[in-house]
């Protein structure tokens, strides 16, 4: 059965203008036999492996930096996960940190997409000799 | 009814296999679990506020999730806190967010350390107790007894028997328990009912307690078959005479070890433990019956000695034991070995289980260890302060089955 | 390649291995296969004290259940990985990486097997998410297929 259900999440940077709305007419038309859910954050997919590979393809290409996707162990609406059965489980929390964490992302992959992808890992900081603490301190008695 | 709704504060339940055992507990007694619902913001707004920031983001969610109880966000109707066994930073999180909900809200509270082997079972008594603090607190309020009632409570190692009338006790006994709760149940109850002068068709109602509940309700049409951890409470309380107000309850059983908080005599905070021989009565039995002495003997021999004399390297029931036997071997005498041994209970029972509550006062020791002095004078200097032993504090869980089924009347 | 990613349910990580060419290693495809095995009805996520005795394999009997219970399921997934991924300080690990020990344990198996692996700084801005991503391109750019 895991060879064969792939569900993906879909998830719409907060910086982009497009709706799950529009994601979820689009993915419908991108492929047939395809199960889709609407969410707060884009949309949920689920199909084959094969199927669910292509949409994720295609997203990429048309929404190239806006729409981020992970893998989902469960399948869409399963109980075992669903929020409405007990409350959220404590991924969703995950989900919505990242969520925030999105825009960041997108705007790194536009910068390398522009060629202005050129990086310098700034050196780490240390803590200061405990020689020029003391002095520190001693400069202000 | 609604069923109830238990909110779930834990870490690692579901990776170690737990989880389907703890909601299996809940559904059995009519509740549900439920996670009290949070975001992110409030995590971070959650930790700044409670000021313990754990490095593991499980506990912090725990920390917001009680948060959002406190703050009534989210209803429930009671609180189940557990953690891995052993998980230093998830315990110091579990006992400060009992605190926090004790004292933030009204909800009973229970919390659990856990291994890989739990199972529904263990759960059980804990998770009825919760829905009977939430579903029968009119129950619980009665304070005096009315009527002609009788209690009964099967315990693991003692079955006892209460009759009461119009809330005196007038009829009494107890017996080890056998092999056929039902059979050493009738033993008690009829010579608790010739104490008393009274007969079968006299009794208006009757409640059960203890081990052997379902069996023994069951078997006498019983009105009330109810957990220890409530039942007991009520009993210890009306004995004590302190029915108002707070106290603490701490009755070490046979096989297991209740610590429970109350207020007005209804329970809102217990630990109960049950892994250990080495921290239970059956511990000062097995000593006594090494040492070839009765059980009534060892702890007035205890009160006579001095612990420290005969050293204990275990607090083993199997190792512990042999330390007592080689200190007599060593010429040390009975009295400081009856000591120790009785010093190694109250100490296990501090260490174990009082740590998971706050103790409130007075504390009041009861169940049949409470008879055994020296263990009550050990429990006092382990505890600073001289426990209350009321009058037949063996009967608590008989006499509180008696005070409430006559809240059916 | 088989690129592990710690935290092992991260999207950012996830997506970014996947859009780089590469085949991400994560906790939802574990669980997946944990769920979906219909012999099993221990909800929600069917882990069983099998499991938790599996994962005495890489932590002993005194370290906590929900830490064996981790590492029976992402142990052989760092043992399958070509390669890993480190958030080093990501403030987001909440759900399957809710426990701190499990993260260390986790990190420490990376470093142990000898894999090339990237340790990258979560990022606070967009100078430091142009690192972040950067690095993250060039690391699984190198990495022979």
């Amino acid at each position: 059965m895991s060879e064969q259900r792939e569900t993906r999440i879909l998830m719409i940077s907060p910086d982009s203008k497009l709706t799950p709305d529009q994601l979820v007419r689009a993915v419908h038309a991108m492929v047939p036999e395809i199960s889709i859910k609407e969410t707060c954050y884009g949309c949920l997919v689920e199909g084959t492996r094969e199927t669910v590979k292509k949409v994720v393809e295609q997203v990429r290409q048309i929404y190239r930096n806006e729409v981020f996707s992970k893998r989902r162990g469960y399948p869409q609406g399963d109980p075992r996960r669903c929020r409405a059965q007990h409350g959220t489980r404590p991924g969703f929390t995950q989900l919505e940190a990242e969520w925030e964490c999105l825009p960041l992302i997108q705007y790194a992959l536009n910068e390398i997409d522009a060629g202005n992808g050129a990086y310098e890992v700034p050196a780490e900081k240390k803590p200061i000799p405990v020689k020029e603490m003391k002095d520190i301190c001693e400069a202000y008695r | 009814m609604s069923t109830i709704r238990i909110a779930q504060l834990s870490c690692g339940t579901e990776y170690s296999g737990v989880q389907f055992e703890i909601e299996s507990a809940a559904r059995a007694v009519g509740a549900k679990i439920v996670y009290p619902d949070v975001s992110y913001s409030q995590v971070k707004e959650a930790l700044d506020r409670f000021g313990f920031k754990p490095k593991s983001t499980q506990l912090q969610l725990m920390i917001a999730r009680a948060m959002s109880l406190a703050d009534r966000k989210f209803e429930a109707d009671a609180v189940f806190i557990t953690t891995c066994f052993r998980c230093a930073e998830a315990a110091l999180v579990r006992n400060e967010l009992r605190r926090f909900i004790q004292e933030n809200t009204r909800l009973p509270v229970v919390t659990y350390s856990f291994t890989e082997r739990l199972k529904a079972a263990q759960l059980l008594t804990r998770m009825e107790a919760l829905v009977t603090i939430v579903t029968r607190k009119e129950l619980l309020a009665r304070e005096r007894q009315s009527g002609i009632t009788a209690g009964i409570d099967s315990g693991s190692s003692t079955t006892k028997a209460v009759i009461m009338e119009n809330n005196k006790i007038i009829g009494k006994d107890w017996t080890p328990s056998g092999a056929v709760v039902v059979e050493t149940a009738e033993q008690v109850l009829a010579n608790a009912m010739k104490e008393a002068g009274v007969e079968m068709k006299d009794i208006e109602a009757m409640g059960t307690t203890g081990y052997g509940r379902f069996t023994v309700g069951k078997h006498f049409n019983c009105k009330l078959i109810q957990e220890e951890l409530t039942v007991n409470s009520k009993g210890a309380v009306w004995l004590a005479n302190r029915q108002r107000g707070e106290a603490t309850i701490i009755d070490i059983g046979g096989m297991d070890n209740k610590a429970i908080t109350v207020r007005d005599g209804i329970p809102d905070n217990f630990t109960m433990g049950g892994i250990c021989a080495g921290a239970s009565g059956r511990f000062l039995q097995m000593t006594a019956n090494r040492l070839k002495i009765d059980i009534q003997d060892l702890g007035a021999m205890a009160v006579k000695g001095n612990w420290a004399n005969a050293k204990m390297n275990s607090y083993c029931s199997v190792f512990g034991i042999q330390d007592l036997v080689t200190s007599l071997g060593e010429g040390k005498k009975f009295e400081d070995v009856a000591a120790a041994a009785c010093h190694s209970v109250a100490e296990q029972v501090y260490e174990q289980q009082l740590q998971e509550i706050d103790v409130r006062h007075p504390i009041i020791e009861v169940g049949g260890t409470s008879l055994i002095s020296g263990l009550v004078k050990a429990v006092g200097e382990v505890l600073g302060e001289e426990p209350i032993v009321p009058p037949h504090s063996q009967y608590i869980g008989a006499v509180g089955g008696a005070l409430l089924s006559s809240g059916f009347l | 390649m088989k690129v592990f990613i710690d935290p092992p349910n991260s999207m950012v990580l996830f997506d970014l291995v996947e859009r780089f060419g590469h085949e991400p290693l994560s906790s939802m495809a574990v669980i997946q296969e944990k769920i979906d095995n219909i012999e099993v009805d221990m909800p929600p996520m069917n882990v069983t004290l099998d499991d938790v005795v599996r994962g005495l394999k890489y932590a002993g009997v005194e370290v906590p259940s929900g830490i064996r219970g981790r590492m029976s399921l992402w142990g052989p997934m760092i043992e399958a990985a070509d390669a890993a991924i480190i958030i080093d300080n990501a403030p987001f690990s909440f759900g399957c990486v809710g426990c701190d020990r499990s993260n260390e344990l986790t990190k420490y198996l990376i470093h142990r097997r000898g894999i090339p692996a990237l340790t990258v700084k979560y990022p606070t801005d967009e100078a430091e998410a142009k690192i972040m991503v950067g690095q993250i391109k060039d690391f699984l750019g190198g990495l022979k297929q």
